[in-house]
């Protein structure tokens, strides 16, 4: 028999919802708060400080550094949760790069410039998703590296002298550009303007996909979602 | 025959010489009569009554005797008396001199009424010549003003009486009309310029005052004192005289008494006195003084280095290219009520800047003869030393503490106290802001603008502004916003001309923007560092010079006044990355990674979603 289309698919937990919007809130805050320091003049920037006042500087600091110890506190727990929860190895395990992820990836491309009629079927996490994740991995690591020299920068100038402060500084700064880009064009992409979720894919804020959604972005995911059903 | 002839003859001549030697003798016998008189007249207690007078009849013998009358006897003036009635003679009326003594006397003369003896004296009568010696005038005239004349300086040169009243018996009255011609029989100098001055010029209105109107009749005045106190101001702080509120008028000339010249005193006298500036006998009034260069002639006698400073002004030399507009020492001290500088420097010195801005605060003067300077004269009303001057503070600079009061040269003429060499000393001057000043002496914009002809380098005033100088922590003042400082020193550091002729570091400004520091305080940071943090404000110096504060040996407190455990090796690294950047492979490689990384990564990412968009738009429909 045929599911009815109304059939909902968990794509995340409360928990994993909980963790996403303490990452999507800090990471905001800190991409606000870090740029404002580097475009002071900035209209946006201008408008900030209009609003908050005299010690807006001051405050950007702060917000910057309290943003940026519950992501990283956020992070701890992640890598927690992936250890010690059965559903979160199985998300390490879905999540982990292989080599049919750069197969996808040259499928799609072909598929997308017209190259082959065949979309490729993605699974659990597509090559674009695993992209997204170790970015972030990848990113939460540099930025929390370069930043707690940056802050305190008394403690580590004896070590790592000037150099390394301008070292730091500038990791610090393309990582950042790099991750907010990163962001934009290609989560906000997938998330917002992707004609199949358009004007959003809500599994952040409800934790299910609907079944029209899974045949697009994850068919592999609903074969094997409903052969293991049938085989119950 | 012949001998006995010349017998006789010597008998008879032998025999009247014993007559006349007897006849002679017969006078001790009038004398005797004499000495009679005196047995009762030397007493000294004799007295008669006569019309219920006591008169003395006391002759003092001695005195008597030793006069030209000593030979004469009692009866040869006192004519009719006997000695045997008392009174001797009731009927007496008085002694008569022309009995012995032809002269007549002179029916013109003040003295033709007196008695002979009132002044040649009766029982001790003096010889004429004498008697001319003698101050017997003075026990009939006895008044003060005639007494005065005892004090004159007549009489201490032994001018007497009769000098001008004449002498024996032709004593004269003097009218007061006749007083100047004899005057200016010795005085012909001061005569002719009295004639000169305005006292003479004015003399149709009957009241100019003549030579006895300030030197007093007897008393001869030649104190310049007394004859202001008592001459001028008698008639010119007369209301009636000079009426009205204008110049000449007793108002203006009642000013003087407030001024610093009628007020400061040596000894009692006043430092200048109407004398002093309108001259004694040719005399010069207000329209004399202000002829071309007159009242600067006038003050230059006592104020020598003032004036000589003024002339060689733009006021000053102002009066030379049109005397028709003059500018005098008066405009800015006034006339009569002239005030010192010091003596109410509270009121005086804000008086003093608003006659100054009165000119010059509503550009008229700036946009005539220095245009574009109109707003500096603006800006001083509202800068921190007008301020501090209109709330009385006496210390806060006016126009002339920097200008200088006189010579009130401007910033272009070398000399000036503004000019770029000599405007930070100005500034330090008379402990105004002497520690910054003393920070600043030596510093590396100092060394540029005392050697070079032509510097570049700030001075205080370009940094602080001129006129409108406001406190640090002024709203207003740009130096006061957290970035205001970068901007600052920006405008030379950043400038390609300043930097090419002076052969500074290039691109140091914007390097300092983009570092934390300078994006902090773009940011508005209240505590960043600013260039003044490290570099010193006033007493920037270059990191060779052990006195700097960016020295090697002074960097980690320069540093470590924000960044405490600093060593000198942490800081060695220039701060300002331009050059050193490229140099440092590391950085560069990170640099050169990350944006190929970026423009890779973000690129694909573009171009994958683009490629996506269209394919799922075209499968959709």
């Amino acid at each position: 028999m045929k599911p009815s289309s109304g059939k909902k698919y968990l794509r995340m937990s409360l928990n994993e919802r909980i963790q996403h919007i303490l990452l999507l809130t800090t990471f905001i805050t800190l991409v606000i708060t870090g740029f404002g320091l580097l475009y002071p003049e900035a209209f946006w920037v201008k408008w900030i400080v209009a609003i908050v006042g005299k010690n807006a500087f001051e405050a950007r600091g702060v917000v910057h550094r309290i943003a940026a110890v519950i992501m990283v506190f956020a992070s701890v727990y992640h890598i927690f949760y992936i250890i010690f929860t059965k559903r979160g190895r199985r998300f390490v395990f879905d999540m982990w790069f292989n080599l049919q992820d750069i197969k996808d990836m040259f499928l799609y491309l072909k598929y997308l410039i017209g190259l082959s009629k065949d979309k490729p079927k993605f699974g659990r996490f597509s090559y674009i998703e695993k992209m997204e994740y170790w970015a972030v991995i990848w990113g939460t690591v540099v930025m929390g590296a370069t930043g707690a020299v940056l802050w305190f920068e008394n403690e580590f100038l004896p070590i790592i002298g000037m150099e390394g402060m301008y070292i730091a500084t500038a990791i610090h700064l393309y990582e950042a550009v790099l991750a907010s880009l990163s962001i934009l064009v290609w989560h906000f992409y997938f998330i917002f303007i992707n004609p199949d979720v358009f004007p959003m894919n809500k599994a952040w804020m409800t934790g299910f996909l609907t079944r029209e959604q899974m045949e697009h972005e994850h068919p592999l995911e609903l074969e094997q979602i409903e052969s293991s059903n049938t085989n119950e | 025959m012949q001998i006995n002839k010349l017998i006789a003859i010597l008998y008879s001549f032998v025999v009247l010489i014993i007559f006349v030697s007897v006849v002679t003798s017969s006078v001790p016998v009038k004398a005797k009569y004499s000495d009679d008189c005196l047995v009762c007249h030397e007493d000294k207690d004799l007295t008669m009554e006569k019309n219920g007078k006591k008169i003395s009849l006391y002759v003092n013998p001695s005195v008597y005797k030793a006069s030209v009358h000593g030979g004469a006897d009692c009866k040869d003036c006192h004519v009719g008396y006997n000695p045997e009635e008392l009174p001797h003679n009731p009927k007496s009326s008085g002694v008569n001199c022309n009995e012995c003594h032809d002269i007549k006397k002179n029916p013109s003369s003040a003295h033709n009424n007196v008695k002979c003896y009132t002044c040649h004296g009766d029982h001790n009568v003096i010889p004429a010549k004498e008697f001319a010696k003698s101050d017997n005038c003075f026990t009939c005239h006895n008044t003060k003003s005639v007494s005065s004349f005892k004090q004159s300086v007549h009489f201490r040169k032994n001018i007497s009486c009769d000098k001008c009243h004449k002498s024996g018996h032709d004593v004269i009255k003097i009218s007061k009309k006749e007083s100047t011609r004899l005057c200016a029989q010795c005085h012909n100098k001061a005569f002719t310029e009295v004639n000169n001055g305005v006292h003479k010029q004015s003399s149709g209105k009957g009241k100019t005052p003549i030579c006895v109107d300030c030197h007093g009749y007897h008393s001869i005045n030649t104190n310049k004192l007394t004859i202001e106190t008592q001459s001028c101001y008698k008639c010119h702080l007369n209301e009636k005289l000079f009426p009205g509120k204008e110049k000449g008028s007793a108002d203006f000339v009642a000013e003087y008494e407030k001024s610093v010249h009628n007020s400061v005193r040596k000894n009692g006298i006043p430092a200048a006195s109407c004398t002093d500036c309108h001259g004694d006998h040719l005399i010069k009034g207000s329209k004399d003084l202000q002829t071309k260069d007159g009242i600067l002639e006038s003050c230059i006698r006592c104020h020598e280095k003032a004036v000589k400073e003024f002339k060689m002004s733009k006021h000053g030399n102002n009066i030379e290219k049109s005397p028709g507009n003059p500018f005098e020492c008066t405009d800015c001290h006034g006339e009569h009520g002239i005030l010192a500088v010091k003596l109410d420097t509270k009121l005086s010195k804000l008086m003093q800047t608003d006659m100054c801005l009165e000119c010059h605060k509503d550009s008229k003067f700036q946009s005539k003869y220095k245009p574009g300077t109109e707003l500096h004269i603006n800006d001083y009303l509202n800068s921190a030393h007008y301020k501090k001057l209109k709330e009385g503070n006496p210390n806060a600079a006016s126009c002339t503490d920097c200008h200088g009061s006189h010579s009130m040269l401007n910033a272009l003429d070398p000399n000036s106290p503004v000019s770029p060499k000599n405007i930070s000393a100005t500034c330090g001057q008379n402990n105004c802001h002497i520690k910054i000043y003393n920070e600043y002496k030596g510093s590396i914009h100092d060394v540029s603008i005392q050697t070079k002809e032509k510097s570049d380098a700030p001075s205080c005033v370009n940094c602080h502004g001129s006129h409108g100088l406001l406190k640090k922590d002024d709203q207003m003042n740009p130096l006061a916003k957290p970035n205001g400082v970068v901007q600052l020193c920006a405008d030379c550091h950043s400038s390609v001309r300043i930097i090419e002729n002076n052969n500074l570091p290039k691109g140091i400004v914007s390097d300092f923007n983009n570092s934390f520091h300078g994006l902090a305080l773009r940011g508005g940071s209240q505590d960043a560092a600013d260039c003044g943090s490290c570099h010193g404000v006033h007493n920037i110096r270059p990191s060779s010079d052990p006195l700097s504060t960016i020295h090697d040996d002074n960097l980690p407190q320069t540093c470590g006044s924000c960044h405490p455990g600093a060593t000198l090796a942490t800081f060695k690294t220039p701060i300002h990355l331009v050059e050193t950047a490229k140099e440092n492979p590391l950085l560069k490689w990170i640099e050169i990674f990350y944006i190929f990384l970026i423009i890779a990564t973000i690129g694909f990412m573009v171009l994958h979603n683009i490629l996506d968009l269209i394919k799922k738009l075209r499968t959709k429909h």
